[in-house]
């Protein structure tokens, strides 16, 4: 039997503009504590950033928040992994069409690439989305099984 | 909350180098774009980008690094990167920023290849 270390940390945040660094800053402070190393740190960052810029930039939500949720956990023998959740309460969108879009701008349109920045850089990324909001869900391990 | 970028600019026989500081974000990229296009005007047409002091960028910001990349090749000139973390790296070859950019590991071996001698 290995034992489990959990931290978590749930966060409102205003969209403001730079709020995505304290998201980021604050979900890598709760990975290093769970052993994770610098690399993923900064992928995962890189993610965070890009899920709170789509939030803040596309979610049209009349609250202007965003709830973030963290889970780290390390299990003894030692892998770490962040669970991030990131919800806004906007009007929701079609990820397929995003992607799509992406595909079809080519590499010449400069805008519209977070979602591929963010399955990049994460392990899992999972994404509900509806008329009454979006709640982005992404995982980070140190080591892929 | 405010993550200023910071740009300094060295001028060399043939272009130039830019060492940023800070977040590339819509601000920061305009910040960049704005010393890159006085440059530009002033003929410079090699422009090497530092970002050791940089750690973290955003699409956006990238967009606008990709606006001035375009703009330098229209003028026939060209555009480097050096000094970029692992993830910076990664997100530019995402972007494509790498087929349109040289990419070094370091202010160095830029500046041999490029023929930016002090």
């Amino acid at each position: 039997m290995t034992d489990t270390a959990e931290r978590q940390m749930e966060l409102t945040l205003p969209m403001v503009e730079d709020i995505e660094i304290a998201a980021a800053r604050a979900a890598g402070n709760l990975a290093r504590e769970v052993g994770m190393s610098n690399e993923r740190i900064d992928e995962m960052t890189h993610a965070i950033i890009e899920a709170c810029i789509n939030a803040r930039e596309h979610s049209g939500c009349a609250d202007k928040r965003m709830y973030l949720r963290f889970v780290g956990t390390s299990e003894g023998s030692g892998n770490p992994r962040l669970d991030i959740w990131i919800t806004d309460h906007g009007r929701g969108f079609d990820p397929q069409q995003a992607r799509s879009r992406r595909q079809q701008l080519g590499p010449a349109h400069k805008r519209g690439w977070g979602l591929q920045i963010i399955e990049a850089h994460m392990d899992e990324v999972d994404i509900t989305t509806s008329p009454e909001g979006t709640t982005i869900h992404m995982v980070k391990l140190e080591k892929k099984s | 909350m405010s993550e200023e970028l910071r740009v300094a600019v060295d001028r060399r026989n043939t272009g130039a180098v830019l060492y940023t500081k800070g977040y590339i974000n819509n601000v920061g990229g305009e910040e960049i774009a704005n010393r890159a296009y006085e440059l530009m005007d002033g003929g410079v047409r090699t422009l090497l980008l530092n970002l050791r002091e940089t750690k973290i960028v955003n699409s956006i910001g990238i967009s606008i690094l990709i606006e001035i990349i375009e703009k330098m090749m229209e003028k026939g000139g060209k555009i480097a990167f050096c000094c970029l973390t692992p993830v910076i790296h990664k997100t530019f070859q995402i972007m494509g920023l790498a087929n349109y950019a040289s990419i070094y590991p370091d202010e160095e071996t830029a500046s041999r290849e490029l023929d930016l001698t002090t």
